[in-house]
């Protein structure tokens, strides 16, 4: 399971990453394959946004490579699609406007980009919203239409840096299925940031732990009960043999 | 109940003014202060109408100067804050300058400009520019610096060259920081372009307050300092009504509050 198959389509191999002459990251390796939901779950602060800087091509590591469909894009951008806690919506455009960003960077015509946002507004359950502006929005649906354009840039990898870490408990427990369904609907693959345990064993088929001082992966593990439901995350033995061996990592 | 306190809002104001101009009235009347000392509210709009025609030409001098000006200014602090947001180098050796230059008094400025560039309209102009240029360029370089550095990340990441950040999400970030500046610099450019008519000059307010004092017609003079207040008044919220137009977010956004 450590390596990467013909369906992977993102490897991270060997990345270190430093920052003041002091590394953050190290030797990290870590693949997705397609249409698959993998979880980088650890501590606050351990450098898992790092991570995703140097995957989305912000940042080029001291050493290693990112390879996305067998090709060498360390250091590029516009290769991934990447999300925020902060929905980082423009508040001076409406919901569609705010979707077709990442296509008018890349050249798409205005109407047609509309066009293309507007086909997707129904399957978001934004239809109605497409004309409001985020100060019209609660926290949810800002998530929710942060969400779309994430997906309007690429769904084939997209990394989620704690989308729902800023929402309340119920919120973002609505949020998670609604991020399920989505994905179905889609078929994309996901890389995800979280430090809360249940969300990561909840919507993953994978997790890696990552942890220390530099950040390295410490632990791989597979999801034995996909998408639990909250009896299932309660009753069952091999979710809760899984949470205590995550926790001991932790 | 909200709404009540909306009109209370707009009424203190307009009745503590009107209340200044009752007491100003009686005192002038009643004999306190000599009427050519101080012309009372009634005479100064008496003035105002009887020489109607005489100060709205001269309004209307200022008023070109100051506009002129005022659009000047907002074309060379659009320039100057882009170049010193895509260069921190050119920020770092300009910026001081620009605010050193602004503790230069401009009543001072003004008899240089005179010198160099004589009694037409440019030392006018020249003058409205240096008063107004600097709200402008430093709202707008400090809009432009404040925006989410998050946001930029996200677009960086979606492959936008410098020039689609800057016009896609930085410019219209910084948009409400300009129009703060532009609103201060527009009621300077009135001003800016009388204390430039004031030290001489063929036509213009200023030139018309200084003729009218040396002729001790003090309700002119008042006329004058009214019509200048009225039209720098103007100019605030016909800015303000453009931002408002402009963006319409920024009105849902007050309601919602």
């Amino acid at each position: 399971m450590n390596t990467c198959h013909s369906k992977c389509v993102l490897q991270v191999a060997g990345v270190t990453q430093e920052y003041n002459h002091k590394n953050i990251i190290e030797d990290i390796h870590i693949h997705l394959n397609q249409g698959e939901f993998v979880s980088i779950l650890g501590p606050s602060g351990c450098g898992k946004s790092t991570l995703f800087n140097v995957i989305a091509g912000l940042l080029t590591p001291e050493a290693g490579k990112v390879v996305v469909n067998d090709k060498d894009v360390t250091g590029k951008t516009g290769v991934v699609s990447y999300m925020y806690q902060k929905d980082l919506l423009l508040p001076w455009r409406n919901v569609i406007d705010n979707g077709i960003l990442p296509l008018e960077i890349r050249g798409i015509p205005k109407k047609e980009a509309r066009e293309k946002v507007k086909a997707m507004l129904p399957v978001f359950q934004l239809e109605d919203d497409g004309e409001k502006y985020p100060v019209q929005l609660s926290g949810g649906m800002k998530q929710r239409v942060s969400l779309l354009r994430t997906t309007m840039f690429s769904k084939e990898i997209m990394l989620l840096d704690e989308p729902f870490g800023g929402l309340d408990a119920i919120t973002r427990l609505k949020m998670q299925e609604y991020l399920l369904e989505i994905l179905k609907k889609i078929k994309g693959s996901v890389l995800f940031i979280t430090h809360d345990i249940d969300e990561a064993i909840f919507l993953s088929d994978r997790i890696y732990i990552i942890n220390g001082s530099p950040a390295h992966i410490v632990e791989e593990m597979i999801v034995p009960v996909k998408h639990a439901s909250p009896q299932e995350m309660m009753t069952s033995e091999a979710l809760r043999q899984l949470r205590s061996d995550i926790l001991k990592r932790l | 109940m909200r709404k009540y306190q909306n009109i209370g809002d707009k009424l203190i104001p307009i009745i503590f003014i009107l209340a200044i101009l009752v007491l100003w009235e009686l005192v002038v009347n009643l004999g306190v202060v000599e009427r050519y000392i101080l012309p009372s509210p009634t005479d100064i709009v008496n003035a105002l109408i009887v020489n109607w025609a005489d100060i709205m030409m001269h309004t209307w001098v200022t008023f070109f100067e100051g506009m002129t000006g005022l659009l000047v200014a907002v074309f060379l602090s659009l320039i100057m804050a882009v170049v010193m947001d895509q260069f921190p180098v050119v920020k770092k050796a300009i910026y001081p300058v620009l605010v050193i230059s602004q503790t230069v008094p401009i009543i001072v400025i003004a008899p240089l400009l005179a010198m160099w560039f004589g009694f037409g309209i440019a030392p006018k102009i020249f003058v409205v520019v240096l008063v107004c240029f600097f709200p402008i360029t430093v709202n707008l370089i400090e809009g432009l610096q404040s925006v989410d550095g998050e946001l930029i990340n996200l677009v960086r990441s979606m492959g936008a060259t410098k020039s689609q950040i800057f016009a896609k999400i930085k410019f219209p970030s910084a948009l409400p920081y300009f129009f703060s500046g532009l609103k201060i610099a527009a009621t300077y450019s009135i001003m800016g372009a009388v204390i430039g008519e004031w030290l001489g000059g063929k036509a213009g307010l200023g030139v018309y307050m200084l003729r009218a004092r040396h002729a001790f017609a003090l309700d002119l003079v008042f006329a004058s300092i009214l019509v200048i207040v009225i039209l720098s008044i103007i100019l605030f919220y016909g800015i303000a009504g453009i931002q408002r137009a402009l963006m319409p977010w920024e009105k849902l956004k007050e309601e919602l509050e």
